[in-house]
């Protein structure tokens, strides 16, 4: 029962506060670049203009376009419930492992792929085959990395591992650093942001997410918006939980959740303008240099791990 | 002097940011940014010289960390950043035997065999705890110098390998209790490094080492009859 208000408070909360992510990134993004950009709620705004309209379907596709919005929004918001936003709950069976947490990302960016093949557009085929290269070689260094987190905070349980990250300090593992970095890199890949792909544009020749994406018009649309950007807040909390843990409670009552609630909401905040930032100093790099980010990631896991050993 | 176990953690954190700015000397191809990280790496080994004379009280750590900020953290960036402003270019895209990517892969490999070989010795030479981490990267901080020497094709870079080779051996003798041999040894190294210096200075800083063989070839005319 008490993992079920769990459940229901932390997937509320997410699925509020994910779309000011997404417009406060475009906002810092705008500035960065001298231009007012849209208002903070522009998200919020667009989603409910999307979920009014007709869903189009092109006569060449099948089921799977129309089945992978509901298992994309699915599979992130139960991937979700392991990434404690409001307080961690006690165990629950399965939940909090990181193999099942990685794989129902993986899962939902399978069917994504799947439905950018399925309207047989040109767009669609080179953004699944993009999105899949891409992620064949990112996959072995997330794994590596939350390895090298596994090792680092003794635990393949993700409640454990920032129960454990709440008690220590950077100073009991200043390894944390290093991971963080590698994170901060996942953060990047896996939401399509600058360096990999550029979120802004339609353009043929960069596009990766929107290009598998193209093809949804109305509420399909929007539960894929609305999947991407509740994918951003998860591996977000991921980084904060992991690195600045502070305000996050472990003994649940209505005081300590709000207060972690509005630490969880600053803390994004402030990495959200990181990532702004971070977009805005980088311009996209080509595709065939992409694995040179990737490899950053996997030297700075690989160096949490020698750091264990070093102990 | 000083026991404090803040201070060992301190220098751990360093350990992790120096680890960190030395794969971006590998792979940042920028040269300005390239200048920033030494810089920053300096500072980093500075900080650690400073936390052990805080440890120790020893006042050869003190006036080491005051040089290494003095000349690297300062000085040579300054001085580089000159030679880079002369000669128009901004980045170095030329890479040999190893792309970046090898090169982040083989380092890794090396840290690991360095720390592989360490293990074996490391625990009957020294009981203090740090001598063994700080031991291990200062000696892949030099092995990472010495492999963007030869991976790397602008003159320029090379030297900045140079350079981050001596980093990593100052990191290593900051840890070793018979400084004045090491410290010979530094001397050494930054001998070569400013005959490099001089020696690029005076033929053209600006090409490759292949094109600065041939110009240096041009002087051997002087010699003839």
């Amino acid at each position: 029962m008490s993992f079920l208000i769990y459940a229901l408070l932390n997937t509320v909360f997410i699925i509020l506060i994910s779309p000011l992510f997404v417009s406060l990134i475009k906002k810092v993004k705008a500035f960065s670049q001298g231009r007012q950009g849209p208002p903070l709620l522009q998200t919020y705004y667009s989603l409910s203009k999307l979920l009014k309209k007709e869903t189009v379907y092109s006569t060449n596709t099948s089921m799977i376009m129309r089945v992978t919005p509901y298992i994309n929004i699915v599979c992130i918001l139960v991937a979700s419930l392991c990434v404690p936003a409001v307080y961690i709950p006690g165990m629950a069976a399965g939940f909090g492992n990181i193999i099942l947490f990685l794989y129902l990302l993986v899962f939902a960016k399978f069917f994504m792929a799947l439905a950018g093949l399925d309207a047989s557009s040109t767009f669609g085929g080179m953004g699944s085959s993009r999105e899949m290269t891409v992620s064949a070689v990112i996959e072995p260094v997330i794994i590596i990395v939350f390895t090298a987190l596994g090792l680092l905070l003794k635990t393949t349980n993700l409640y454990e591992m920032f129960r454990t990250s709440l008690q220590s300090s950077l100073f009991i593992n200043p390894s944390t650093l290093l991971i963080s970095l590698s994170l901060f890199i996942i953060l990047i890949v896996e939401t399509a942001r600058i360096p990999v792909d550029n979120p802004e544009t339609h353009l043929e020749l960069t596009m990766i997410h929107e290009a598998m994406i193209l093809e949804y018009s109305g509420p399909n649309l929007a539960l894929m918006e609305m999947s991407h950007a509740v994918k951003q807040t998860v591996l977000m909390a991921v980084l904060i939980n992991i690195l600045i843990p502070w305000g996050l409670t472990t003994a649940p009552n209505i005081l300590t959740v709000s207060i972690s609630i509005i630490a969880f909401a600053v803390k994004g905040v402030i990495l959200a303008v990181a990532v702004g930032f971070f977009e805005s100093m980088f311009a996209k790099s080509r595709l065939f240099r992409l694995p040179n980010l990737f490899m950053l990631a996997f030297f700075f896991s690989f160096s949490t791990i020698l750091f264990e050993l070093l102990k | 002097m000083m026991n404090l176990p803040i201070l060992d953690d301190i220098t751990k954190i360093l350990f992790v940011l120096i680890l960190a700015t030395a794969v971006l000397i590998i792979t940042v191809r920028t040269l300005s940014s390239l200048f920033n990280v030494y810089s920053l790496q300096s500072w980093f080994i500075a900080a650690v010289a400073f936390v052990l004379y805080l440890k120790n009280g020893s006042v050869v750590l003190l006036s080491l960390a005051i040089l290494t900020v003095a000349s690297k953290a300062f000085l040579v960036p300054f001085v580089m950043r000159r030679i880079q402003k002369s000669m128009h270019i901004k980045r170095d895209l030329e890479f040999r035997y190893l792309t970046p990517i090898g090169s982040i892969l083989v380092g890794t490999a090396m840290i690991f065999l360095v720390y592989w070989s360490f293990s074996k010795f490391i625990p009957t030479l020294s009981t203090e705890e740090l001598f063994f981490p700080g031991a291990v990267i200062g000696v892949s901080l030099a092995l990472m110098g010495m492999m963007v020497i030869f991976t790397r094709k602008r003159m320029i870079t090379k030297i900045l390998g140079y350079l981050t080779m001596e980093n990593g051996v100052l990191l290593f003798s900051l840890f070793i209790a018979e400084l004045p041999f090491i410290i010979e040894l530094l001397i050494v190294i930054d001998l070569v490094m400013l005959i490099v210096l001089a020696t690029v200075l005076a033929f053209g800083i600006d090409s490759s080492i292949d094109e600065f063989h041939t110009k240096l070839n041009s002087f051997t005319l002087w010699f003839k009859e």
